[in-house]
C-alpha cells in the first residue's frame, strides 16, 4: 500500500509530461503549417518546403506515439477513471488536428498545384486564420489538464478563429471560381482550400468537446 | 459463557449486517469508479472499525444504557433480534430505516415491558440527533464543497495532481469514516450487552489492557469488519455505479461529511472538550450513516442547483424515523412477552 502511495506521483508527473509534449506538437504542428504554405507559395522554397514537410510529418508520427503512451498509461495505471473517457476521447480528437495539417502539406508536397499571385494574400491570411485556431485549440486543451478557469477563453478563440476562416475561404473560393483558371484547376484548388478550413473545423469540434469535459471536470 | 455467546449471536448478526450495508456508505464511491481496490478498502474499514468502537464506542453506548440498562442476557438478545427484524421489515416495505431507530424502539419496548421507566427527555434528545443528522451533514457538505472549490482556484491543482489528493483523500476519509461508524454504531450491535457484559478485560502488550466493555465492542466491531469482508462487495459496487454521475472530488465531500456527523455524534473527547469550554454538548447517540449521506448528497445536489429537494426520499426517511422505532418496540415486547413465558427465559432482573 505504501509503495503504491509512493510511486503514484512520479507516475502522474511522467503522464502529464507527455500530455505536455502532446499538446506541444500540436502546437508546433500549427505554426509550421503556416510556414509551410508561406515557403510552398513562394516560389523558390521547394527544398525549404520539403524540409518543413518532413517536420510535420515526424511531429505527426512523435505525436501518434504520444497519444498511444498516454491512453496505455491512463489505462494500466487507472488514472482519472471517472474522466478516462473524456481525456481519450479529447487526445484522438486533438490528434486528427495534426493527421489534417499534415494531409494537406502532403497533397501540397504531391499535386504541386498552380495557385494565381493575386491568391497568395488570401491563402496565407487563411493558413494564419486556421494555424492561431489550432494554437488556441492547442492552449485550451493544455488548460484543460492544468488551469480549468481559462479554458473558455481560449475556446472562445478558436471559435472566433473558426468563424474568420470560413469567411476567408469563401472569399478565396468566389476568387478562385470567378478567375480564368481552367475547370481542373479550379476543382484542384477548390478541394485544397476546403482542406485547409477543415483543419479549423476539426478545432472547432474540439473546442465543442471540450467545454462539455470541463463541465464534467468541476467538483 | 456458552449460553452468553449464544444470546450475543443477534447482536453479532446486526453487526454482520451493518458491515454489509454501511461499509457501501464509506468506501463505495472509492471501489465503484475503481479508484481504490476493494481488498484494499476491506482492510482499511475493517481496522479503523474496530479502532473507533474500541477507542471511542462508549460514548453512545453509554447513552442507549441511561435509555434503558438491559440487565439480563435474554432480554437483550431479543432486543436486538427484534431490532434486527424490524430492519427487515422496513427494507421489505421500501422505508428509509437505521439500526439506531431499530435498536431505540427495542430498548423502549424492554423499558415497557420490564415496567422501567423511560426518560422521555432522552428520548426526544435522541429523535433530534435523527432529525439533525441529515440536516448537518447537508451543512458540513456544502462549507466543505466550497472550501474545496476555493482551495482548487486559489492553488490551480492540476488534473491529474488532483486524481493523487482525490485517490488519498479517499483513503483517509474512508479511514475516518469507518473509525465513526465503528465509534458511534457499534452502540447498535453491542450495546443493549453492557448491562449483562459476562466478558472479561483482556491484557494487552506493554501493560495496556482492554476493559470487558472493549472486549465486547471489538468482538462487535469483527463481526462488523465481517459483514464489510464478506458482503459489501456488491453494495460499493452498486453506490459507486448510482453515484458515479458526481465526481470523485464530490464522492469525497459525501464521505468527509457523514464521518464528521458520525463522530461529532460519538466521540466523548469532542463531548467533554465542549463541555469544558462552556459551549452546548453535543449528544453522544448512534445516528444513521445513510441518512448522513443522503443529507450531504442532497446538499451538494441543491447548491449544484442540478437537483431539487427530493420530498419523495425525506418523505420516506420521516416515515422510517416514526414507524421503526413504534414497530421495533412493538416486535420487542411481544418477543419478550413469548421468551418470557414459552420458554420461561428471565428477560430483566
Amino acid at each position: 500500500m505504501f509503495k503504491i502511495k509512493i510511486s503514484l506521483f512520479p507516475k502522474t508527473k511522467s503522464l502529464e509530461n507527455k500530455i505536455d509534449s502532446f499538446h506541444d506538437k500540436v502546437i508546433d504542428s500549427a505554426v509550421l503549417f503556416r510556414k509551410a504554405i508561406k515557403v510552398f507559395l513562394s516560389q523558390d522554397g521547394r527544398e525549404e518546403y520539403r524540409s518543413v514537410n518532413k517536420q510535420i510529418k515526424k511531429i505527426e508520427h512523435d505525436a501518434d506515439g504520444l497519444r498511444r503512451e498516454i491512453e496505455n498509461q491512463l489505462y494500466a495505471q487507472n488514472l482519472l477513471p471517472n474522466l478516462q473517457a473524456d481525456v481519450l476521447e479529447l487526445i484522438e480528437s486533438m490528434d486528427k488536428i495534426n493527421n489534417q495539417i499534415h494531409d494537406v502539406v502532403y497533397k501540397f508536397h504531391v499535386e504541386q498545384p498552380e495557385i494565381p499571385a493575386e491568391l497568395h494574400r488570401s491563402v496565407e491570411i487563411l493558413c494564419k486564420q486556421v494555424a492561431e485556431c489550432c494554437e488556441n485549440m492547442g492552449i485550451a486543451s493544455r488548460a484543460f489538464f492544468k488551469d480549468l478557469s481559462i479554458v473558455r477563453d481560449y475556446t472562445h478563440k478558436v471559435y472566433l478563429m473558426e468563424q474568420e476562416s470560413d469567411l476567408t475561404c469563401n472569399e478565396i473560393k468566389k476568387s478562385i471560381f470567378a478567375s480564368d483558371l481552367p475547370l481542373a484547376n479550379k476543382i484542384q484548388l477548390d478541394l485544397l482550400i476546403t482542406e485547409i478550413d477543415q483543419i479549423a473545423d476539426i478545432a472547432e469540434d474540439c473546442a465543442d468537446k471540450l467545454l462539455i469535459f470541463a463541465i464534467k471536470r468541476d467538483i | 459463557m456458552g449460553a452468553f455467546l449464544f444470546f450475543l449471536s443477534s447482536g453479532l448478526f446486526l453487526g454482520w449486517s451493518l458491515g454489509a450495508n454501511d461499509g457501501a456508505n464509506i468506501f463505495g464511491t472509492a471501489v465503484g469508479t475503481r479508484m481504490l481496490r476493494f481488498k484494499t478498502a476491506a482492510i482499511i474499514a475493517s481496522v479503523f472499525v474496530v479502532l473507533g468502537a474500541v477507542l471511542a464506542g462508549s460514548g453512545a453506548a453509554n447513552t442507549l444504557n441511561r435509555l434503558g440498562n438491559i440487565n439480563a442476557l435474554p432480554g437483550a438478545f431479543m432486543a436486538e433480534l427484534a431490532a434486527a427484524f424490524t430492519i427487515y421489515l422496513m427494507v421489505r416495505s421500501r422505508i428509509l430505516t437505521s439500526s439506531s431507530q431499530a435498536i431505540v424502539g427495542a430498548i423502549i419496548g424492554w423499558n415497557i415491558y420490564s415496567a422501567k421507566p423511560t426518560d422521555l427527555s432522552l428520548v426526544s434528545t435522541i429523535a433530534s440527533t435523527w432529525i439533525l443528522c441529515p440536516i448537518l451533514s447537508g451543512i458540513f457538505a456544502i462549507i466543505i464543497y466550497y472550501l474545496t472549490k476555493m482551495f482548487l482556484k486559489l492553488h490551480c491543482v492540476s488534473l491529474l495532481t488532483q486524481d493523487t489528493y482525490t485517490r488519498i483523500g479517499l483513503i483517509i476519509a474512508g479511514a475516518f469514516g469507518a473509525y465513526a461508524l465503528g465509534a458511534n454504531n457499534i452502540a447498535n450491535v453491542m450495546g443493549v450487552f453492557v448491562g449483562a457484559n459476562m466478558l472479561h478485560s483482556l491484557p494487552l502488550p506493554y501493560g495496556f489492557s482492554l476493559s470487558p466493555e472493549q472486549v465486547l465492542f471489538m468482538l462487535g466491531a469483527i463481526a462488523v469488519a465481517i459483514g464489510i469482508f464478506t458482503y459489501s462487495h456488491k453494495t460499493m459496487a452498486t453506490v459507486g455505479r448510482n453515484i458515479m454521475q458526481m465526481s470523485p472530488i464530490a464522492a469525497w465531500i459525501v464521505v468527509i461529511s457523514q464521518s464528521l456527523v458520525l463522530f461529532l455524534f460519538a466521540s466523548p473527547a469532542l463531548h467533554e472538550f465542549l463541555i469544558s469550554h462552556n459551549f452546548p454538548a453535543i449528544p453522544l447517540v448512534p445516528v444513521s450513516s445513510s441518512q448522513a449521506v443522503i443529507g450531504a448528497v442532497m446538499a451538494i445536489g441543491l447548491i449544484k442547483g442540478g437537483s431539487s429537494i427530493n420530498w419523495h426520499l425525506i418523505g420516506k426517511i420521516i416515515i422510517g424515523w416514526i414507524a421503526t422505532p413504534i414497530i421495533s418496540a412493538l416486535i420487542c415486547y411481544i418477543s419478550l412477552f413469548v421468551l418470557a413465558n414459552v420458554f420461561n427465559l428471565q428477560v430483566y432482573n
